[in-house]
């Protein structure tokens, strides 16, 4: 089967917008990304026509792929996507198994949660027109949980201040973009009185570090905006090491900002615990083996001045970052929304989340 | 009953302003020029549109409408003149356009007759599309510019401004940045704190010939404070137009190009009393640029490869067929690229789909299409090769193009500035020397079998043959230049055999100037033979013209704009035109004197009080005001002795009336003009009324002041 047979006008319409915002790299914050693919996916399993869960997918597979062609090296439309995908395979293989009437082994954590609401299903099942129905329905209210989840991805990381940050502290956060790390900061505040180090990140962060201080500043928390090359002179006053993340892969290692690499580097000189906070949804069931295929390239304007002409003239290649890859040895702990994990304990939270034969998409 | 609200306040722009943006994002319109009717890449565009010839293996216009797409454009007019049905079929054919989901709505506009981009622009006002303020962008641009800040500003000038008329994006460089144009650079004048433009000024040519620019001061009288003059620009051409844009093209139907004609023209117009402004983005990492020579294609395509235009990249992949990866270096590779293991990829490249590299092969700085067979053992730096092209083992190309489906044979040298165009084959062990291009099809080419080889397909294009010449402008610009090596100075001699191909075109053509439609440059340049050609049938056209005004009675206005036609079509001065129509209105006072209808003084007074207005709009500065009397008093001299002076006295003083002439104009002449003293006689009276008024008047100014 083609695509073009799977794929229908009405689809069509609904993914080429976000496709195209996608391709000009307009959607950039990752919960935003987050939450339209999944109430994309929502929109495209209520239009399109199916008989039987294994087309669903298929139809979700090739929208997942064509999603993940606009913007390759964003980590998160996939996640999503393969997040869904769980949700129909887990209700599916739940019917089947029902119709054996061999209960489900409790092989995951998700399906310890979901089993229980499912039993009074089991009068429908027989019928099939009715199935697919209700199948929708379950489905549809699967990814509105996901959608909650994402959206309130911040309170559950919030829960474990307490027990992480202690009195009269100084952490150093250099990821001033990270919405997730701002929130923890500023929840944190409300149990502890510490300082914050922000680097700048320039250049291409550097308007959001600053924007980050003064949130921090306006909830009288002390925070000092250092350049980015001072990192390692401060570490040895750093308690912690605080960053957020773009994506997680199963080998614990992630994604997060340029020059996030040299300050875990320095961390691990010092010894001093990297925390790394990262919502569910971005955790991802890809391995990364090959690294610099993972890494964003940006604007190169932003590191030399295109009108300096007689620079630009003798420089070669200009590269502008904008992710470093950072090792799962460099971080201590991850904090997620559903609680904190060493970086090698990853892999069994994306066996939770994710089925192994949707990892690949194409 | 919503979408007639809305147009209700498009048609309003001062409504538009204050309303903000939302209700100008509800449709905006915008004009892409296809053609820019120029003959810059030929050979190329023998055959092929511009704005469809690939770069980075995207067609061009595709950034162009990208750009649009991104702005919230929602109707875009696609102004097709060559090669329109290309054009029209690509769009057609095109899934991400034709699809109903698109938000942009293409329309093509063929216009066959347009010649130049005032054509286009005239037509365009005719078919009556345009409803509001547009975006007028050439179909060549490159920009990752945001737009909504560009709206904003344009809106703010709008507002504050209510002549403000247009807004041309800028973008800053230097002046001898690789990206701006060679071809035609630019200095702009611009009032320092608002931006807004006072005077344009071509600079021809980068060679430094010319350094100066020349500005009249009253130009800058209304400017503020401080003006800053700036030479550093890139001028993309992308416009914020108001309507009025397309009116004044109508009016001025001799404007054809938009910066030179129209811009220039706009600014330097005492009538028109519209403003422009210039927005130049502050933002490092926004880029504007314009491919519109092979310079600037080079020097884009190496741009957008270094990521100066991201997101705009190939990565992005633009159209839905590509499939580009980058990887560290930018280096770019598309799926199904098959790389021999000893071959050398090196920075800034770029490789289409199934395309093949040969063991041994280095490539650098270069751009591979589709489905391209690259052999063993070759040598690519600076090149571009287009789809389907094949290159045979060991041959080694250096700052060259290479057309669509052309072959090159094994061992091949190609020097810098070579162009192969569509379709070409060349033979084994050839050497192609610099600057030299090769097309498929040229009857009026010779074929050359050294060139090509025995079994090459292909004639060499020459624009002209003035290859002495355009040496020597190459080591000028070389030596002028200085550290400029590379394709820049090649293409940029190429660019100079060009602009001399236009003048020698010109000057054989002649005639047929006008109606050719690849020689639509500026009217700088002038031929003497042409002039006088010109001269004399303007004479006899114009002197008809006001006669059958007088005879036939009709109003001045009609008179003038049959006069005016007549001037711009033979594109003679207003000198000429109050010499016809001052020895016009002689004729007619002869007649009446030789046939005793009326006599002199009444004949005189009569004619010159009727029809002197016409000088109105003849006449506009002091020096004309000279040159009319110059004129009237050559003219009067010639007749009958008798009564020349009678008709002098009353002309002068009729026209004194009508405040044609002012008083010390004609002081001023009198002064000066020793000519012709026998006719002057009668006039003395009145300049010593004149001077003596003039007296009067300053005396009683200064007992006001002793008071």
């Amino acid at each position: 089967m083609t695509s073009k047979q799977i794929i229908t006008p009405e689809i069509h319409s609904l993914i080429d917008p976000v496709i195209s915002n996608l391709k000009r790299h307009q959607l950039i914050e990752d919960k935003d990304v987050a939450l339209t693919i999944a109430k994309l996916l929502m929109k495209v399993i209520s239009v399109s026509k199916w008989s039987n869960p294994q087309e669903l997918i298929e139809i979700i597979r090739k929208v997942g792929l064509i999603i993940h062609k606009s913007y390759p090296r964003k980590i998160i439309p996939g996640n999503i996507v393969r997040r869904v995908l769980f949700i129909i395979r887990e209700e599916t293989i739940e019917e089947e198994d029902n119709i054996n009437s061999n209960f489900p082994m409790m092989s995951s954590m998700f399906s310890l949660l979901t089993t229980n609401k499912r039993k009074e299903d089991q009068i429908q099942v027989a019928k099939p027109k009715e199935k697919t129905s209700d199948l929708r329905s379950i489905i549809a209210q699967g990814i509105r949980e996901l959608i909650d989840e994402i959206s309130n991805v911040n309170e559950g990381i919030e829960n474990m201040i307490a027990d992480l940050i202690h009195d009269n502290e100084v952490l150093l956060t250099p990821t001033p973009n990270s919405d997730s790390v701002l929130h923890f900061l500023i929840k944190a505040k409300t149990k502890r009185n510490f300082t914050v180090l922000v680097t700048e990140n320039y250049p291409n962060d550097i308007e959001k570090s600053h924007y980050f201080v003064k949130k921090l500043a306006e909830h009288k928390i002390e925070t000092i905006l250092i350049p980015d090359s001072t990192s390692y002179a401060v570490m040895s006053r750093v308690g912690k090491v605080i960053i957020g993340t773009n994506a997680v892969f199963a080998n614990g290692g992630c994604l997060s900002n340029s020059g996030v690499s040299q300050v875990v580097e320095c961390a691990k000189e010092h010894k001093t615990p990297v925390f790394a906070v990262a919502g569910l949804y971005k955790l991802s069931p890809l391995y990364p083996f090959t690294k610099d295929d993972l890494i964003e390239v940006g604007n190169s304007g932003k590191v030399l001045n295109y009108d300096d002409y007689k620079l630009i003239e003798n420089v070669q290649v200009v590269t502008n970052t904008l992710e470093d890859y950072i090792p799962p040895d460099l971080i201590d702990i991850f904090i997620t929304n559903i609680g904190g994990f060493a970086s090698t304990f990853i892999y069994r939270i994306v066996l939770d989340n994710y089925k192994v034969e949707d990892n690949k998409l194409d | 009953m919503a979408p007639k609200l809305k147009n209700k306040q498009l048609a309003t722009p001062v409504v538009k302003g204050k309303k903000g943006k939302d209700v100008v994002d509800e449709r905006f319109q915008a004009i892409v020029l296809t053609d820019s009717f120029e003959t810059r890449f030929m050979p190329m565009t023998s055959t092929k549109p511009r704005c469809l010839l690939p770069l980075c293996n995207i067609p061009l216009i595709e950034y162009t409408l990208e750009f649009l797409e991104n702005s919230g454009i929602n109707e875009v007019f696609l102004l097709c003149t060559n090669h329109a049905n290309q054009i029209q079929s690509y769009i057609e054919n095109s899934k991400k356009w034709n699809s109903k989901s698109s938000p942009l709505k293409i329309l093509c506009v063929v216009s066959m007759e347009s010649h130049s981009i005032g054509d286009s622009m005239r037509d365009l006002d005719n078919r009556g599309l345009i409803v509001g303020d547009f975006l007028l962008i050439s179909g060549d641009v490159v920009t990752n510019l945001d737009f909504s800040k560009l709206l904003k500003f344009h809106n703010e000038k709008k507002a504050q401004d209510k002549d403000h008329m247009l807004t041309m994006v800028l973008n800053k460089a230097s002046p001898l940045h690789k990206t701006r144009s060679y071809k035609d650079p630019a200095a702009f004048v611009l009032d320092k704190d608002t931006n807004r433009c006072l005077y344009y000024q071509s600079i021809p040519s980068v060679d430094g010939k010319k350094s100066s620019i020349n500005i009249e001061l009253e130009l800058l009288e209304d400017a503020g404070e401080d003006l800053i003059i700036r030479n550093d620009l890139i001028d993309c051409q992308i416009d914020i137009c108001s309507l009025p844009v397309l009116s004044t093209f109508q009016d001025n139907f001799d404007y054809q190009t938009l910066r030179n004609d129209f811009v220039r023209g706009v600014l330097t117009s005492d009538l028109l009393k519209k403003t422009i402004y210039c927005y130049i983005s502050n933002d490092s990492s926004e880029y504007a640029s314009r491919v519109e020579s092979w310079q600037t294609y080079d020097s884009i395509s190496q741009d957008i490869l270094s990521r100066w235009c991201y997101p705009l990249v190939p990565d992005m992949n633009l159209t839905e067929d590509n499939s580009y990866s980058y990887e560290f270096n930018n280096i770019y590779k598309e799926d199904q690229v098959v790389l021999a293991t000893t071959c050398k990829i090196e920075t800034c490249t770029c490789i289409g789909r199934n395309s093949n590299i040969g063991e041994g092969t280095i490539i650098k700085n270069s751009i591979i299409g589709k489905n391209c067979q690259i052999g063993n053992n070759v040598i690519i730096k600076n090149s571009y090769i287009w789809d389907n092209s094949i290159i045979g083992d060991g041959s080694n190309l250096n700052h060259t193009i290479i057309g669509s489906d052309s072959i090159i044979g094994e061992n091949v040298q190609l020097f810098p500035g070579s162009i192969i165009g569509f379709n070409v084959k060349i033979g084994n062990d050839k050497t192609i020397p610099p600057n030299v291009k090769i097309i498929k099809d040229g009857d009026n080419y010779e074929p050359d079998a050294d060139i090509i080889g025995e079994d090459g397909e292909g004639f060499i294009y020459e624009s002209d043959k003035e290859f002495d010449d355009s040496e020597s402008t190459t080591t000028a610009t070389e030596s002028n230049t200085g550290f400029m090596y590379q394709v820049k100075t090649l293409n940029l001699s190429d660019d100079s055999i060009n602009s001399f191909t236009n003048k020698k075109m010109k000057k054989r053509n002649n005639h047929k100037r006008r109606f050719s439609s690849n020689s639509m440059m500026s009217e700088n340049l002038q031929f003497e033979s042409e002039l006088e050609l010109e001269d004399e049938d303007f004479h006899k056209e114009g002197l008809a013209t006001v006669l059958r005004a007088i005879n036939n009675n009709h109003d001045i206005d009609t008179a003038l704009l049959e006069l005016n036609t007549l001037r711009m079509s033979m594109n003679v001065t207003y000198h000429e035109v109050r010499l016809v129509t001052i020895q016009a209105l002689l004729h007619k006072i002869v007649e009446f004197i030789s046939t005793d209808t009326l006599l002199p003084k009444e004949a005189t007074t009569k004619i010159f009080s009727s029809w002197g207005k016409m000088f109105k709009r003849q006449v506009f500065s002091n020096d004309e005001q000279i040159d009319l009397l110059s004129i009237l008093i050559d003219e009067i001299s010639k007749l009958n002795q008798e009564y020349n002076q009678i008709v002098l006295f009353i002309s002068v003083k009729v026209l004194y009336d009508l405040d044609i002439l002012e008083e010390e104009q004609i002081l001023k002449w009198w002064e000066e003009d020793k000519s012709n003293e026998q006719v002057k006689s009668l006039l003395e009276k009145f300049i010593t009324w004149l001077q003596e008024a003039d007296e009067e008047e300053s005396e009683e100014e200064s007992d006001d002041d002793e008071e």
